[in-house]
């Protein structure tokens, strides 16, 4: 009971920074331009990526929809929504060390692994509230202002065009999917931030370990070609496959492994470190 | 030498006669083509497309297409569709006007069990985005089995046209295009995964032909249609 009483707390700690605001302002206003840009100047965006069919082919029907612009708009920020989350996962135990609450903290009765969770789960729910805010903002909203339709998805192998009554349990995938993803970064956030006494230093770090890796993915270097499968980053698109026809059902359960894997060990750092973490001086 | 000047003069003569022949031939049989085609002042039809082209997945989409001379055309579609930029109406548009082209009979070749006339469309305007049209017409039926346009546009197009309750209007029941298909660049910050490299992989589809099979049923001939349909 006191677990979930702490875990309530924390959710309150993390709605009263204002920092938490930051992420989710940022998002509305970026899909806010998008939209914005799309409702004006959208046709001419779809030209250029069917430019190289167009020539042969003519594309009928309604494309600028709702669920292109959510596909697109995912795309775009499904990358950057992750530093927006450090900002807040990566503050939820160093912040605490760095304005001294942390002893005050630990005297409640309540396990410091119990605190730990229930921080995490604190981090999970603001993590899932954002992602569902730009989903709303993406999906629901755009499909107010293009309305729906069949959805071409854009994938590097060329074009994929689903029924329009095909899309919701693909954008709903998805969604879970790159949920996971994020929660692997709460998670590395969070971990980070047990070996911090200033949330300056996890946050940054985070984003530091996200661009390695994520330069480290792009290299086309065969010295790296066996370890790219396994860095988390490699997985963070993985919500993409299920816009693929036939899905590769394989490559996504491997994915989830992967992050999941990455979730259990990050974790199990986090409650060694935090458990033994000096809160004295 | 004067011998020589007969000769040479009758062989001028013969290939000149020769070729007024063909072409009087090649424009005879596309008259007996536009002559069907003329009989359609519009029409509306149910299609079911299917496509197959590399880079292109899409289930197949029922559309209904409108069409009115001399050059309006219109598909109508609750989803997505894909059909061929050229092919549907441009050649009985380039045959509706005589004056427009100059024709050749190219030879004969048998498709199937029908015994069809190969004749060479060549158009007379320099700003005509038709630069040939190769038509394999079945004399007896007067219609086109297969046609090869090749366009400053859209490079060559195949198409294999087949027949049955609306042969008499030379509206076939079945159309199957076949088209290049060049290498498809998609912008890599919109539709690539970033953290895929399918490079290899897209290598090896380029240059491939895709193919777009498109089945009509309930044909309306001549029932007339409004303007306004193919305003909206």
């Amino acid at each position: 009971m006191i677990f979930w009483k702490n875990t309530y707390n924390e959710l309150v700690k993390i709605a009263a920074k204002p920092r938490s605001y930051i992420g989710i302002g940022a998002i509305t206003l970026i899909i806010g331009i998008i939209l914005f840009a799309m409702f004006l100047d959208g046709q001419e965006f779809i030209s250029f990526i069917t430019a190289s069919f167009e020539q042969s082919l003519s594309f009928e029907g309604k494309i600028l929809n709702g669920n292109l612009v959510a596909f697109i708009i995912l795309q775009m920020l499904i990358i950057h929504v992750p530093l927006l989350i450090a900002l807040v996962t990566g503050d939820l135990i160093s912040g605490e060390a760095a304005m001294g609450t942390i002893r005050l903290l630990a005297t409640k009765p309540i396990s410091r692994t119990g605190i730990l969770f229930s921080k995490y789960i604190a981090g999970c729910a603001y993590t899932l509230i954002m992602l569902a805010w730009m989903m709303f903002l993406a999906l629901i909203v755009g499909k107010i202002l293009f309305g729906t339709g069949d959805l071409i998805a854009l994938n590097s192998n060329g074009l994929v065009i689903f029924k329009e009554e095909d899309v919701a349990w693909r954008f709903a995938c998805g969604f879970s999917l790159s949920f996971l993803s994020m929660i692997m970064i709460a998670t590395l956030s969070l971990t980070l931030s047990c070996f911090s006494d200033n949330s300056i230093g996890p946050i940054v770090s985070t984003m530091a370990i996200i661009i390695l890796f994520t330069i480290i993915s792009n290299l086309e270097l065969s010295v790296l070609q066996n370890i790219r499968p396994y860095l988390f980053t490699d997985h963070m698109a993985a919500w993409r496959n299920f816009f693929e026809d036939p899905i590769p059902v394989a490559k996504i359960l491997k994915s989830c492994g992967i992050l999941i894997l990455h979730i259990i060990g990050l974790l199990s750092i986090a409650v060694l470190k935090f458990n033994k973490k000096d809160i004295l001086s | 030498m004067i011998q020589y000047k007969s000769i040479l003069g009758i062989c001028i003569v013969f290939i000149s006669i020769t070729h007024l022949c063909a072409q009087n031939d090649a424009e005879g049989y596309l008259l007996g083509v536009s002559g069907k085609l003329k009989k359609v002042n519009d029409y509306s039809v149910q299609a079911n497309i299917k496509v197959d082209m590399p880079f292109i997945r899409i289930l197949p989409t029922d559309v209904k297409i409108y069409y009115k001379q001399k050059d309006k055309f219109k598909v109508e579609t609750k989803g997505i569709a894909i059909v061929p930029r050229q092919g549907f109406d441009q050649i009985s548009t380039v045959l509706a006007d005589k004056s427009s082209y100059t024709a050749m009979i190219q030879g004969q070749e048998t498709i199937g069990n029908t015994s069809t006339t190969i004749v060479n469309v060549i158009p007379l305007s320099d700003t005509s985005d038709l630069i040939l049209a190769k038509l394999w017409i079945d004399p007896i039926k007067s219609v086109i089995i297969k046609s090869q346009l090749t366009t400053k546009s859209s490079g060559t197009i195949l198409t294999e046209y087949f027949y049955g309750n609306q042969v008499d209007y030379g509206l076939p029941d079945k159309m199957i295009f076949t088209v290049d298909s060049k290498k498809f660049k998609m912008p890599k910050n919109i539709g690539a995964d970033p953290n895929k490299s399918d490079t290899k992989k897209n290598n090896n589809k380029e240059n491939k032909k895709g193919k777009i099979y498109i089945e009509f049923t309930n044909y309306q001939v001549n029932k007339g249609i409004s303007d306004a349909v193919f305003k909206k």
